[in-house]
């Protein structure tokens, strides 16, 4: 690879990062622009039916640069710009800790942290059974419990090595979960309209249905773009995190369940929870933590304050910007080549995780938080 | 003229281009790819610790040497009796086939369809290279393994 040195490298992000800031600029503009717009003979179509909102425009202008402008590959002179969605995505969750206090955390924390647990361990039983039923490689089901399980990409790619998975089949399961994660990230706000769910209610449903953390973000914020306490962003990213954290446990599960079958292995007698929860535990995880602890000790200025409302302003920039990027990661033409058994078992486990999450979210889930 | 074969899973393809390389009395070129898509790829991760990132990539990068080392063992057993060179490059699969098709002169490209090489198996590799190659491209089917 060619080293461009340190100011080689922030100047190669700059054309990337210029797009990314105007399509985030132009999305604010359209959405003020269509507002008032009636259509088909309905009152401000764009807006009222449509839902249509600068993180949707913001993420549809991604997803067209990569798959009509740029015909399926990020140009070299705006790719390391476009690498910068990763950092734009995550500092904006780091610093959504701060909309958070320490006493609703941990309320708000159990609950999740219950419901997560559930979700994602009836998930990994059901694609045990499914992947066996399909006869499946065994590495191949480690994967794609991991990917079902908990965080879509993040677990798979965590998970993959501790199981031997052939990176041609990772690929394809990464395919499946994008496919899948788009397809709810672009139909779950509709869905939480029609069904009038509250941000607490949508937030939940989410962060428990959607397969993957970036489409988990996205589809809050199509919902609701607001980030403040009580909005969809926060209790669905809250959520995001307890699956985040799950992750080094669920390795560990999948990866104890893969080396079970080849007991005369060498390799399974090393198998420890303490080293993979030191390789794969999530440091951002701390950051967030660390903002909510300033939060509550009032170091980020009261609720309503100036300081307040500048932070929330910048995590809406932060995340708008990081929607572009995260569109223009969706490759229609790399969805479109998922297949075999590992679709099957994707496509079957996240509609049974996402319908279950809906239905739970309407028989038992209040429309407030509680707290 | 030489022939260029991209090396993949496909011994359908490797029995092709040594068929061809044969009854033409051409030399072989098998271009083997290690795959250096996989930052990008696992870009859709948004969440996970970069060593997360790292570990991973750093093991698809040893299966790969794992499978080019495999691979080129199992189209010289094939391949007896024809002039054979095996070239083993990193970068994108695509556009490693297409520089060496660019550069090295060849008159024939010989690829599995579907091509089964690491992040090139999400995609199109064959349409990808259409238009762009100077040289004639001979598919080979290749039935979609059973995974």
């Amino acid at each position: 690879m060619e080293n461009k040195g340190a100011a080689g490298g922030l100047l190669g992000i700059v054309p990337g990062l210029a797009l990314m800031v105007g399509t985030f600029l132009f999305a604010n503009w359209a959405e003020e622009a269509l507002k008032p717009v009636d259509f088909l003979g309905y009152k401000q179509f764009f807006s009222r039916v449509l839902n249509l909102n600068y993180i949707i425009i913001s993420i549809v202008m991604g997803v067209l640069y990569r798959n009509v402008i740029f015909r399926g590959t990020i140009p070299a002179f705006l790719a390391d710009g476009f690498r910068t969605t990763r950092l734009f995505i995550k500092t904006g969750v780091i610093m959504l800790g701060s909309i958070y206090t320490l006493g609703g955390l941990a309320k708000l924390g159990f609950q999740a942290a219950f419901l997560i647990s559930v979700f994602v361990f009836g998930s990994v039983v059901l694609v045990m059974w499914l992947g066996k039923r399909l006869n499946m490689d065994r590495s191949l089901i480690g994967v794609m419990c991991a990917a079902c399980g908990v965080c879509g990409v993040s677990a798979a790619v965590a998970t993959s090595p501790g199981v031997k998975a052939k990176p041609a089949e990772v690929a394809l399961a990464i395919a499946t979960i994008l496919g899948f994660g788009v397809l709810t990230m672009f139909i779950s706000p509709y869905l939480g309209n029609l069904f009038h769910f509250s941000d607490y209610q949508y937030g939940v449903w989410v962060g428990t249905g959607i397969l993957n953390s970036g489409q988990v973000l996205a589809a809050c914020l199509a919902f609701n773009p607001l980030v403040a306490p009580g909005t969809a962003v926060a209790y669905g990213e809250l959520w995001n995190v307890m699956r985040v954290i799950i992750i080094p446990f669920v390795v560990f599960v999948i990866t104890v369940w893969y080396w079970s079958g080849n007991k005369d292995d060498v390799e399974a007698q090393n198998v420890s929870l303490w080293q993979i929860l030191k390789s794969k535990f999530p440091i951002f995880v701390l950051g967030f933590v660390g903002m909510t602890v300033l939060s509550s000790l009032g170091l980020l200025g009261q609720e309503g304050s100036e300081t307040s409302h500048l932070l929330r302003t910048l995590m809406q920039w932060i995340f708008g910007i990081g929607m572009v990027g995260l569109g223009a990661y969706i490759d229609f033409g790399e969805i479109k080549a998922a297949g075999g058994k590992p679709l099957i078992v994707g496509l079957t486990a996240g509609t049974i995780k996402y319908v279950l999450a809906l239905i739970m979210v309407l028989t038992i889930i209040p429309k407030s938080a509680p707290f | 003229m030489s022939i260029l074969l991209a090396l993949d899973e496909s011994t359908q393809a490797m029995d092709e281009a040594v068929r061809l390389s044969r009854e033409r009395g051409e030399p072989l070129m098998a271009l083997f790819v290690l795959d250096g898509n996989w930052s990008d790829y696992t870009g859709h991760d948004w969440l996970s610790g970069s060593t997360v990132r790292g570990s991973y990539i750093e093991y698809a990068g040893q299966e790969d040497v794992k499978d080019s080392e495999r691979l080129t063992a199992e189209l010289r057993s094939r391949a007896e009796g024809i002039e054979l060179e095996v070239k083993v490059v990193q970068g994108v699969v695509r556009e490693e086939l297409l520089k060496e098709a660019r550069t090295g002169g060849y008159g024939l490209m010989v690829m599995a369809h579907p091509f089964w090489r690491g992040t090139a198996t999400v995609r199109d590799t064959a349409k990808d290279l259409l238009g762009k190659l100077p040289c004639s491209l001979f598919l080979v089917n290749t039935p979609v393994r059973q995974i």
